[in-house]
């Protein structure tokens, strides 16, 4: 019996004082991430928010309190992303991540703009904090929150969106014409209601400045042959091929541009061409594209002291690099929580959204704060005051961050075959 | 002039992504909603054997890529279609089902994002008539026409092509010569297969190797077969041109957002005017009555 008495006490006294043993005890607190994993911004999403909650359960887990709560990641698979898959699928996911995973919070997606939108009132009636993180680029999500706060405040987006962008791709434009005289684009977009939007929304914002547009061509999803399109932009003396594709067959577009040799480099929002592995799949032809990565530290970068971290940390628990949009702002999320939970002690959602609409964190992309009006991230062309960008051009077979100028690690190289 | 050049290659690319469909229906008359599928299975594989066995030569990674995806076209017949043969209804959704099957299976093992792809045969371009062509797309322009020219020769010249005929006219006389329905309608799956393989080991290093681009290629093969007419070689010809030559003039004087609005078009007007397609066969009037 003494020995029985003793053995409690001893593992009863190493409860209290190895955190690594105490936490475990503890419930944890279930983070749903909602995303369409068969595809890069569902999977490359997850993968962020496993690597972070590693990290930090690892290091003890969140301090709620007194107590330290590990991190538990529940994820389901959102089809959003797939061709004819309806918006409900994705909300009756998250409707099960709610009330059978018993998520506490909501990280990652809906990814697609439509079905996030759709997920904002169901947040609402969970009273679920959630952060986007990836997909949903429509400046429609934080308009909404600003729009009728009391009913949307549990929403939260720590990543870019494409009135961002779009101003961001005309610095790039601008100062390209300033370096090498261009003033002609083409504007090649695919039948999709973002793409269509952004190509329109560039169309007028290059012809505000000057430049010489032409009309933009909508390709339908699937397109296979790009022939007609890009020797019309050769013609006209396009010196800039604008593109704005999430479709795989946006590489034969690539490829053709490559074959054709075309006098113009193409730039812009292109999925197939983000991934580390894009480059070996082009053949090499996709050598000078630049392709916007909507947030830093998707692509190797030094933007601030954690960014070569998380680089490093992700290639050692998956075996390549960040891969593309969704993986940095997804890994910040689960930081962003973490740090809101611990200054409010608390998981109530209440005291969770006031943590998170006062949080100043210096992450991966730069300084991480949320516009309190509207739970946008705040996006800054300097990391020290905000969220950055992550535009890359493809040179030599790798990713070399171009843009912003305080953060490139390179200047715009031009195509072989337009130098002079 | 340029018009013409790129109005000839998407029309030959569109019939060498029909061609297996409308044989396997000529022969067999099983509508193979599994062949879009197939096209995917042979890219992968024969990627596979290039990017897992380091070395693997590429004319041997095509072989085999089209050679197993010919075998397991065959066996689909052999061990799921010939017990609901001639329930059509049954059939469509059999053969889809499997290419469903087939295709989210390849993306539950690991075929997801856009990395996939083949190398180009050759890499480079030329001027035609005033036209940028890449080298990969003329390969698939002769390889287009000497596919036709085989077809034909197959059909016309030996005993398999002869039996092929024989049953795509009359399956009852063909049974009564002596020859095996279900053993050349496996051939013709086989076959089907076969060229879809071909097709994609053509086509695919055009671009990448997607989930979706099975689906893609389904329902290119549909429109392509129901405006040529179901089971018509001709057909399948003149359709692609149709639809080919659609595309690329909608492109340049209208919108290449229209390009799909032009080939579902031209498959109503088709449907309105002559439901059989162009080339297909149509009941007569007593016969219908």
């Amino acid at each position: 019996m003494r020995k029985l008495m003793l053995a409690i006490i001893v593992l009863g006294a190493m409860g209290l004082l190895l955190p690594g043993l105490s936490y475990t005890a503890e419930p944890p607190i279930v983070i749903g991430a909602p995303l369409s994993t068969a595809f890069l911004y569902g999977w490359d999403a997850e993968r962020g928010i496993k690597l972070a909650a590693d990290e930090i359960n690892a290091a003890g887990g969140v301090k709620v309190g007194a107590v330290k709560r590990p991190f538990k990641i529940e994820v389901i698979d959102t089809r959003d992303l797939e061709p004819g898959v309806p918006v409900s699928e994705a909300l009756l996911g998250l409707e099960k991540l709610i009330l059978e995973k018993k998520a506490d919070f909501i990280i990652g997606g809906p990814v697609r703009s439509e079905a996030a939108l759709a997920a904002m009132d169901l947040l609402n009636r969970y009273k679920k904090v959630s952060i986007i993180t990836t997909g949903v680029l429509t400046p429609a999500y934080h308009k909404k929150v600003e729009g009728n706060y009391s009913k949307y405040k549990y929403c939260f987006r720590n990543t870019s969106h494409v009135g961002v962008m779009m101003g961001e791709f005309v610095t790039l434009l601008e100062d390209m014409r300033k370096n090498y005289g261009f003033k002609t684009a083409a504007i090649l977009v695919q039948d999709v209601e973002h793409a269509r939007k952004g190509g329109e929304a560039m169309q007028k914002a290059l012809t505000d400045k000057g430049w010489t547009v032409i009309a933009p061509k909508i390709y339908p999803t699937g397109t296979t042959d790009y022939s007609v399109g890009l020797s019309d932009a050769g013609k006209r003396g396009a010196q800039i091929l604008f593109l704005w594709m999430d479709m795989p067959e946006s590489t034969i577009l690539l490829k053709q541009w490559a074959d054709m040799k075309l006098k113009s480099i193409p730039v812009g929002f292109v999925n197939a061409a983000e991934q580390p592995g894009f480059m070996k799949a082009s053949g090499g032809k996709g050598e000078s594209l630049i392709v916007n990565l909507v947030n830093g530290g998707n692509a190797p970068a030094k933007i601030t002291p954690w960014t070569m971290k998380f680089v490093d940390a992700y290639k050692k628990k998956w075996g390549l690099e960040p891969e593309g949009y969704g993986t940095s702002s997804s890994y910040m999320a689960v930081y962003q929580l973490k740090d809101a939970i611990e200054k409010a002690g608390s998981t109530d959602p209440d005291k969770v959204i006031t943590a998170l609409e006062n949080g100043d964190i210096m992450g991966v992309y730069g300084r991480m704060r949320f516009d309190k009006k509207t739970h946008q991230v705040i996006p800054s062309m300097d990391p020290k005051e905000g969220a950055v960008t992550g535009i890359i051009q493809w040179q030599k077979g790798k990713r070399v961050q171009i843009f912003p100028p305080k953060t490139a690690e390179g200047k715009v190289v031009l195509p072989p075959w337009m130098k002079k | 002039m340029e018009l013409i050049v790129y109005g000839i290659i998407n029309s030959i690319t569109l019939s060498l992504v029909s061609l297996g469909f409308t044989l396997v229906y000529s022969i067999s008359r099983v509508p193979n909603f599994a062949h879009g599928a197939l096209y995917i299975t042979s890219g992968y594989l024969t990627w596979t054997f290039l990017d897992k066995f380091a070395g693997f030569p590429y004319p041997l990674a095509i072989l085999a890529g089209i050679g197993i995806t010919s075998i397991v076209g065959a066996m689909i017949y052999q061990f799921i279609l010939v017990r609901i043969r001639g329930m059509e209804i049954s059939e469509i959704i059999a053969t889809y089902a499997i290419g469903l099957a087939i295709l989210e299976g390849l993306r539950w093992g690991g075929l997801r994002g856009m990395t996939f792809t083949l190398p180009a045969f050759f890499t480079g371009s030329v001027n035609i008539l005033g036209a940028s062509v890449d080298y990969q797309r003329l390969i698939i322009v002769g390889a287009g026409l000497l596919t036709f020219a085989l077809l034909y020769l197959f059909t016309r010249y030996t005993k398999i092509g002869l039996a092929f005929r024989g049953i795509a006219q009359d399956e009852r006389a063909a049974m009564m010569l002596g020859i095996n329905s279900d053993m050349t309608a496996v051939v013709s799956l086989a076959i089907g297969s076969a060229l879809a393989g071909f097709a994609a080991i053509l086509l695919l290093p055009l671009g990448n190797i997607v989930v979706e681009t099975g689906y893609n290629v389904l329902i290119f093969a549909i429109a392509v077969c129901v405006i040529g007419g179901l089971g018509s070689w001709g057909g399948v010809i003149v359709a692609s041109f149709i639809i080919g030559f659609a595309q690329i003039l909608t492109e340049a004087f209208i919108s290449a957002h229209y390009q799909m609005v032009v080939a579902l078009l031209a498959i109503i007007i088709t449907l309105l005017v002559k439901p059989s397609g162009i080339f297909g066969k149509q009941k007569e009037l007593e016969e219908r009555v």
